[in-house]
């Protein structure tokens, strides 16, 4: 009682409200009911007759039938289900159940059509029972298969009934991904703690509530899947078998399979049924049934412990009441809960699950808003302070020298710049959840090359742009897989250079200025930069009379083109692909680097920006017109000096900067803007580096730096070659963003043409 | 291929009925009018960003109060000879796809909102090749004042510029 439980009686009676709103069709009643079930069931031993319990179970199998099809949804059948329901409720008020009462019951759920198994429900001797208890569980695991086979056959049209509740699907689907998340997070740090069970708490919580939501979608396979690992657990969680290695392979296996089965019903909503995949799970249940079978006489001595309540005579046949002392402390029973939550997504409860309060008061509260909501807000308190420098720039309340309204002013400032910042934190999110995922990276990596790695992470609360997240996710991976496959040795090779025989592998965030850094740093071999010296030699990368530092040659490696070729593995092991990386990192306006010291291991840094809805830039004016570069990009700006000016065959221009020879681009020419200033002497060139390439724009004037806003230019002007997207200048006009990439590519295919049509 | 595209939707519009509410404006000499319900809201001409490679047609972007919009001339989008902008010039703001879309179109001048009933619409005139693509006109309503010629906006703004662009 005092945690929420409700007495026996009083989900009863619940249960006898609730079929009698259930109407055929409405599967969410049945799953209200389902959910009262598993309740009861949860309560444990001595709050519920044992007999009783038994009833419930059939009854719950009943309802998951109903929910699979299996058993017809007509008014009859829920007719026949609360006769049910009635008998069980004199049985629990009268506290012994006769022969009877199991006649009745029987007699009634037959008639729904309901194979009930044979024995299941009499009381006799204690073989029987035990027999009873056994037939009830296969019935459970068997009434799943013949229906699904069913479901085979009829296959797309009923598979995809899930389809009905979009709304709802939605919600499971991300909601599912969430729990898996955290199943696996939870796996990870049960195996550095095997017997808190706590933490096989949270991991069995997810799995159930997956498969109870799934049941009523109709999703079955992911139903049948997730309620297979869910008993495997439930073993370990009553002590039946111990969480070994196998268990934990099998639970993050099963994982990754849920994770791709909801992945292809967000697609299948998203884009169709034509997207639905079949998946074959047998694998998985197979391995799970043949564990359980091998650790299964645990179970079958379980059920015997629970047995004499039942049979030792009537006179132990009596309800324990709900609150008594005696009722054993069992296990926290994780079921009650969830069901719980399941019951508030579907109907406005009054019964506000008391979990939820417990939980927010360890991880605050917090909503989920629509992205599109927050990116108004973002954009109207942008426009509040354009506004606001407009009207200071008023020359009319310039003239007004009165301290008062210059001290509202600055007031004023302080507040919206106060309301920016938190509308721009509102999509931040920390980048633990991204870092846990390396956990389970590392831990197979490293079990696949027999290395021994730890990973440490530092600085998971770091928060980064709610939409980096994803874009970050793959360069992690790979530079954490170079790290383990390739940067940390075997332990008999670290034993050699007298490292300890475990590699470290730190993963740590931090915020630098305007900056997030994120650092990926191993203990290994480090980069052997001799070699890749020579082959920057053979490549032409670099000359060889050319002074240049070992740090410099080691970001080589991040050259397209430096690692295609052949693998980098037998140089340095180094490097394979990490053009991909600096690429993916440079779409998210950052910057990436190495920094190796043989022999002692390698460091990379990524530089990433606060958040991807503001860019760091240099407004520049070409003409009429006013361009805004991105910082990160320009290397410098100069004004042109004649003398290092080169053409070839009159037109390609070329600037020479450093001993570079960099390509010019004339942006008025490219943009055909007429009023320009079209001598190049005159104007000012910004040197930008994207993707290694360098290219020299020609701008009349740079105007200053500015941190602007970015917003796109609509569906109507998207893919604009060269344009990022657009931004509102103080002065309340537009101002568009170049996209470097794009530009360098219109100048190369530009000039082609140019030359073409003359 | 352009006719038979023209054909379609106008095989489906004749299903529905165009009477309604109607927001008119002039280019040159001619009387267009656009359905009210696309309309999200007129503005005077103000300073337009103008974006490289596009159309001709398209002016460039604005800032509607914190939004980007691109502007599209109608005279050029129609192919007919571009005039200075001056006070009466105006841009109407329109709602294309359901509100995803706002669009701004350039027009001389706007005029008022009519109210057009079934009998006075006549499905738009066949002009052959003189008149490329027809397919945005809904049809023609013969007022009092004058024949106001019912377009579709969807169709005007409907394709992205980029997609347009290629063709060129």
């Amino acid at each position: 009682m005092a945690e929420g439980k409700r007495a026996v009686s009083v989900i009863l009676d619940d249960m006898a409200l609730k079929i009698m709103l259930v109407e055929p069709g409405n599967l969410i009643g049945v799953g209200e009911l389902l959910a009262c079930a598993e309740e009861l069931l949860s309560l444990g031993e001595g709050r519920v007759l044992a007999a009783l319990e038994k009833m419930v179970e059939v009854f719950k199998s009943a309802l998951e039938q109903v929910i699979m099809n299996s058993l017809p949804d007509t008014a009859e059948n829920f007719d026949a289900l609360a006769q049910c329901i009635v008998c069980m409720q004199e049985v629990s008020r009268r506290g012994v159940v006769t022969e009877q009462d199991f006649d009745r019951f029987s007699q009634v759920i037959t008639a729904t059509g309901f194979v009930l198994a044979d024995n299941t429900l009499i009381i006799q001797g204690q073989s029987n029972s035990i027999g009873g208890e056994q037939t009830v569980n296969t019935e459970e695991g068997n009434s799943t298969s013949p229906t699904s086979k069913a479901e085979d056959k009829s296959s797309p049209v009923v598979n995809l009934d899930f389809l009905q509740d979009k709304e709802l699907l939605g919600g499971f689907i991300e909601e599912a991904f969430d729990h898996l998340e955290s199943i696996e997070v939870n796996v990870l740090e049960l195996e550095q703690r095997p017997d808190d069970q706590e933490i096989i708490n949270n991991i069995f919580r997810p799995f159930h509530t997956i498969k109870g939501v799934s049941g009523f979608l109709n999703l079955t396979i992911i139903n049948k899947l997730a309620h297979t690992t869910e008993n495997l657990l439930d073993d370990v969680r009553n002590g039946v078998r111990p969480m070994d290695s196998t268990v934990i392979d099998i639970v993050l296996n099963v994982g990754d399979q849920l994770r791709e089965m909801v992945e292809n019903v967000k697609a299948v909503l998203e884009n169709g049924p034509g997207e639905y995949k079949e998946f074959d799970i047998n694998p998985f249940t197979q391995r799970i049934d043949a564990l359980r079978t091998l650790g299964g006489e645990g179970s079958g001595e379980q059920g015997a412990e629970s047995l004499p309540a039942t049979s030792s005579g009537s006179d132990a046949v009596s309800i324990v009441p709900d609150d008594s002392p005696l009722a054993p402390e069992r296990v926290d029973p994780p079921v009650q809960p969830v069901a719980k939550e399941i019951r508030t997504s579907q109907q406005k409860d009054e019964n506000t699950p008391v979990e939820t309060e417990k939980k927010s008061s360890k991880m605050g509260v917090s909503i989920k808003v629509d992205v599109e909501k927050l990116d108004g807000l973002v954009n109207a308190v942008g426009e509040l302070v354009i506004m606001q420098a407009m009207v200071r720039q008023n020359p009319l309340i310039g003239k007004i020298s009165d301290p008062k309204l210059t001290k509202d002013f600055s007031q004023l400032s302080r507040i919206t710049t106060e309301l920016q910042k938190t509308a721009m934190a509102m999509r931040m999110v920390p980048i633990r959840q991204t870092f846990q995922k390396m956990t389970r990276l590392v831990r197979d990596l490293s079990r696949k090359s027999g290395k021994m790695v730890d990973l440490v992470m530092v600085g998971e609360d770091t928060e980064i742009d709610r939409n980096m997240v994803d874009s970050i996710y793959d360069p992690l991976v790979h530079m954490i897989r170079n790290s383990v496959d390739h940067g940390v040795q075997l332990p008999d090779e670290r034993k050699k250079n007298g490292k300890p025989s475990t590699g470290t592998v730190k993963l740590s965030a931090y915020q630098k200025g305007g900056n997030i850094v994120i650092e990926i740093e191993d203990d290994g071999s480090g980069l052997n930069s001799d070699k890749i010296r020579k082959k920057a030699l053979e490549r032409r990368l670099i000359r060889s009379e050319e002074n240049i530092l070992d740090s410099e040659v080691n970001n080589l490696i991040f050259l397209p083109g430096f690692s295609t070729a052949d693998k980098i593995t037998d140089v340095s092991g180094r490097g394979v692909g990490m053009d991909v990386v600096k690429k993916a990192v440079e779409k998210l306006r950052g910057k990436v680097e190495v920094i190796s010291q043989p022999g002692q291991g390698s460091q990379f840094v990524i530089r990433l920006p606060l958040t991807l809805a503001i860019i760091d830039g240099i407004v520049v004016r070409v003409g009429t017109e006013r361009y805004i570069i991105p910082t990160i990009a320009i290397q410098e700006s100069m004004r042109p000096d004649s003398s290092k000016y080169n053409t070839v065959h009159g037109r390609g221009e070329t600037l020479k900067v450093r001993d570079h020879l960099v390509p010019v681009i004339r942006l008025f020419e490219l943009f055909g803007i007429k009023e320009a200033n079209k001598d190049l002497n005159d104007s000012i060139v910004v040197v930008i580096e994207n993707e290694g390439r360098l290219r020299a724009l020609m701008v009349d004037e740079l105007l200053g730096k500015q941190e602007v806003v970015i917003k796109s230019l609509g569906g109507y002007l998207k893919d604009i070659p060269g344009v990022a997207g657009g931004t509102i200048l103080g002065d309340g006009r537009v101002g568009l963003i170049l996209d470097l990439a794009g530009l360098i590519a219109v100048s190369d295919g530009f000039k082609v043409r140019d030359v073409e049509s003359e | 291929m352009g006719a038979i595209r023209a054909e379609i939707p106008n095989l489906v519009r004749t299903v529905h009925s165009l009477a309604g509410k109607y927001l008119t404006f002039s280019l040159a000499d001619e009387d267009y009018g656009i359905e009210i319900l696309k309309v999200r809201e007129i503005i005077g001409v103000m300073e337009i960003t103008s974006v490289p490679h596009t159309p001709i047609f398209v002016k460039g972007v604005i800032n509607l109060r914190g939004r980007v919009i691109p502007i599209i001339d109608l005279r050029l989008k129609f192919e007919m000879e571009s005039r200075e902008y001056d006070d009466r010039t105006c841009i109407v703001v329109v709602d294309v796809h359901n509100g995803s879309l706002l669009v701004g179109m350039v027009v001389d001048a706007v005029s008022e909102v009519i109210a057009v009933v079934d009998k006075e619409i006549e499905p738009p005139p066949t002009f052959g090749v003189r008149l490329g693509d027809a397919g945005s006109i809904l049809g023609m309503a013969k007022m009092a004042s004058g024949v106001k010629i019912l377009i579709d906006v969807d169709t005007i703004v409907g394709v992205g510029v980029a997609l347009e662009f290629q063709d060129i």
